[in-house]
């Protein structure tokens, strides 16, 4: 499913002028991180997506629904979102019902929920957590929970928004691995995030915002080797990148493997 | 997002300036006289020598007529309507509306009662559009108000705004699941739990840190408290708060002796 | 005697089955700037609230041992005499903001209203320790209005204003921008070299390389390794023990095990040293 963004401006009540024309077309199935300064747009952007912002001026068009037509309960069905705090949504006596609530508005049968709800429950490794009240559970976990409540609607679409702050080397793992499971799935996911390694060794596209506009767009490699202009939206490339700028290294490697490569490369 | 958590206005004018304490006194007051002097046009009076005048003179004169036009004039309204129809005194019938028979006695008593409670709620939309919430408690607190009470009183005062960051928030993550929460009344009453859950639910872990930050910026220190602002208690403030005092003596003495 | 002192610290919350402190003891010199890493449910942040007092004063549950501040023990101070010698800013920057407050100025002044500084003295070191974190142009907004990292800006200065002699830090950069990061990692540096004793639970193994003098690594409650960031971050136990290693330490390592690093070098923390040490590499 295509998002296409044509133009779009959004003002908030304040005056706030958050988005100043932005225009970016995402692919069905592409892994996009965007990255950006505290208060560069980058929420504002994705809350258009499933329509809890209406654009100022503009269009956002998720495959062929305008967004600015569709209720949020429809756009439910093809975008997934993940809020930042899961406080902030969690309800439910246990954590089967609560990964349970998003399929049902949906209205999908019972088989085809219970499929889904199992299937988030194990990518995110709460299987054996099922009957606990979510309340009773660490942050971490709490956060594992939202998770997988969104995970279960099987949108086309998935958003989230900074799923890494705050979590420990295993739980980014997993989440790597939640990210990576989608987009075997051929899903679209888009991540809102500040951890730029993380963002590196997890997508094949990266967007900075920098006050409500593109910076910079294009595939990872390119994009984070360009510290000078990342740095206008307070972001730095990543520790492999960096440390390969240093050694001299001509081309911009993001991740282990390019960084080994390029080292056994020049040593021959 | 909500810049403005209080309704206090920031302008320069003599209203402004005077004490918290001075202000609370003027209130008192204009309610004291309103109700209790006898004669017939006093809160009239009132509305015209006090009330309009004062919201000139501390230059909020736009907001507090869009606010007495908009929140204080239907309420007085209503129940200046209410009484009108449901007063059972006088004879003198003007009018019949079905069974409710509106007397002149009814109505005029309905019509003084409103213009008080007019007087009553201008005055103090005037204090709060002219007050700063944390000027007031500061000056309260220098009186010997406890520091927990003023926080009590100004975190309710912010909680409203907060609950409804909060609840916007909640009502964006659970649309964002496919909770339909328009369309018809049935329907949004079966959304309730998922709204209202994480909104309690949430505020208890809130709670609970809330209560450490503050402690550990010494919330319950022992030592003697200080302010940030400096609020100004002049003669002026003293000896209008003596005078007002003074009225306000002279309207209960004047009540209870002609009662 | 050093000036922090932990002995044999044992906690346990109420109505949980284990303790999540077990038996931990750590000195810490003043003006030291130390980390504490660990995965999530470690005990990081149960042990930040030992140090601030929270833990036993407020948390109830069993607590045995000893935690000593400048000579003080916790045990032996009310949880608000404590206060003004241990400074605590904690993970969630939404709920540490006072609710008391209009302004982020008048914000940040609340703790030093509640120990009773004098007005004049108040306001310099308000407009002083704003001006240090980089948030003077907030003075006039509502603390309500900010953004996750600006809220999280506030908090770190509410505390900084009161001029504790051990800040205690729960990671205090969650909500921030990269180059935020680096810059809050900075100012708490300052603070540092002037003589404030720092600790600070983090993830973030890069800056901690960077700024902090010693790092402590904790497991399941319990002192795993500790030492500078050079002996504690290059140390084999953090991957075997699920702990996160910076790009640096990992890349390093897979490369000596390709022959691309020498063996006499140790593994790096920083991108100074992995750029000296890949710099050498030996010809295959």
């Amino acid at each position: 499913m295509n998002i296409e963004v044509r133009d779009l401006h959004f003002v908030y009540p304040t005056g706030f002028e958050a988005l100043k024309g932005i225009s970016i077309s995402i692919g069905a199935g592409e892994q996009v991180a965007l990255v950006g300064q505290n208060g560069a747009g980058k929420t504002t952007l994705v809350r258009h997506f499933n329509g809890l912002l209406r654009p100022a001026s503009g269009s956002v068009f998720i495959g062929d629904w305008d967004a600015a037509r569709c209720s949020v309960a429809k756009l439910a069905s093809r975008v997934g979102y993940v809020f930042q705090n899961p406080d902030e949504q969690l309800f439910s006596r246990d954590v089967g019902t609560e990964v349970r609530f998003g399929p049902r508005n949906l209205g999908y049968p019972k088989e085809k929920a219970d499929g889904l709800v199992e299937r988030a429950l194990s990518l995110t490794g709460l299987t054996d957590k099922v009957e606990i009240n979510p309340y009773d559970l660490s942050p971490t976990w709490r956060k594992m929970v939202a998770l997988a409540s969104v995970i279960a609607m099987d949108t086309p679409v998935v958003i989230f928004d900074e799923p890494t702050t705050g979590q420990d080397a295993a739980t980014i793992a997993r989440i790597a691995h939640v990210i990576a499971e989608l987009h075997a799935l051929g899903r679209t996911v888009i991540t809102i995030t500040h951890d730029i390694d993380f963002c590196a060794e997890n997508f094949d596209r990266v967007i900075a915002l920098s006050n409500g506009q593109v910076l910079l767009d294009g595939p990872a490699g390119e994009v984070l080797g360009q510290e000078e202009i990342l740095a206008r939206t307070y972001v730095e490339p990543p520790q492999l990148t960096r440390l390969g700028k240093r050694l001299g290294f001509k081309e911009t490697v993001r991740n282990q493997e390019e960084f080994l490569a390029v080292v056994a490369r020049s040593a021959r | 997002m909500h810049e403005r958590l209080s309704f206090h206005i920031k302008r320069d004018s003599a209203l402004h300036r005077l004490n918290p304490l001075t202000k609370i006194f003027l209130v008192l007051a204009l309610i004291l006289v309103a109700f209790l002097n006898p004669w017939y046009w006093t809160p009239h009076l009132l509305v015209l020598i006090a009330i309009t005048p004062l919201s000139l003179l501390a230059r909020v004169g736009a907001e507090y007529f869009r606010a007495a036009a908009r929140l204080i004039l239907p309420a007085v309204g209503f129940l200046f309507l209410m009484q009108a129809f449901f007063q059972p005194v006088g004879e003198e019938i003007l009018f019949q509306f079905y069974f409710l028979d509106v007397t002149r006695e009814s109505l005029m008593f309905a019509f003084s009662n409103a213009m008080r409670i007019f007087v009553m709620v201008s005055a103090f939309t005037l204090f709060l559009l002219t007050t700063h919430p944390s000027e007031l408690m500061s000056d309260l607190t220098r009186r010997g108000l406890p520091g927990q009470f003023s926080y009590v009183i100004i975190s309710t005062l912010q909680i409203l705004p907060q609950i409804q960051a909060r609840a916007q928030t909640t009502i964006a993550a659970q649309r964002s699941r496919g909770l339909e929460t328009e369309g018809h009344f049935i329907k949004r009453a079966g959304s309730l739990i998922p709204l209202v859950g994480p909104l309690v639910l949430g505020s208890l872990v809130e709670v609970e840190e809330r209560a450490i930050a503050i402690e550990a910026r010494g919330f319950t220190s022992k030592s003697l408290k200080t302010s940030l602002h400096d609020i100004p208690d002049s003669s002026i403030d003293k000896a209008l708060r003596w005078a007002l005092a003074v009225i306000a003596i002279l309207s209960i003495t004047l009540k209870l002796w002609l009662s | 005697m050093a000036f922090v002192n932990l002995q044999n610290v044992t906690y346990q919350y109420p109505l949980t089955k284990s303790p999540v402190l077990q038996d931990i003891t750590l000195q810490i010199e003043e003006g030291e700037f130390v980390a504490i890493i660990g995965p999530n449910g470690a005990g990081k942040s149960t042990l930040c609230y030992a140090l601030g007092g929270f833990v036993p004063h407020f948390f109830k549950g069993e607590f045995s041992g000893m935690v000593e501040v400048a000579g003080k023990k916790s045990s032996d101070a009310t949880l608000d005499e404590w206060v003004l010698t241990v400074g605590l800013a904690f993970q969630n920057p939404f709920n540490q903001i006072s609710g008391a407050k209009y302004t982020v100025f008048e914000e940040i002044a609340f703790g030093l209203e509640n120990t009773g500084v004098p007005r004049e003295e108040m306001k310099s070191r308000v407009e002083q320790a704003m001006a240090q974190t980089g948030i003077t142009d907030l003075s006039d907004r509502s603390p309500y209005t900010l953004s996750g990292g600006q809220q999280q800006r506030v908090a770190l200065t509410s505390i900084l204003v009161m001029q504790p002699r051990l800040l205690v830090l729960d990671e205090p950069t969650s909500q921030l921008d990269p180059i935020g990061t680096r810059e809050v990692f900075g100012v708490i540096r300052a603070m540092a070299e002037r003589g404030m004793t720092v600790v600070m639970a983090e993830h973030k193994m890069e800056w901690i390389a960077q700024f902090a003098d010693r790092v402590i690594a904790l497991k399941d409650g319990a002192t795993l390794l500790e030492g500078t960031p050079q002996e504690v971050l290059t140390s084999d136990l953090l991957t075997e023990n699920g702990f996160g290693i910076s790009r640096y330490t990992s890349v390093a390592r897979e490369a000596r095990r390709r022959k691309r690093w020498r063996a006499d070098v140790p593994l790096p923390v920083t991108l100074d040293q992995a750029a000296e040490g890949f710099a050498f590499t030996p010809p295959s």
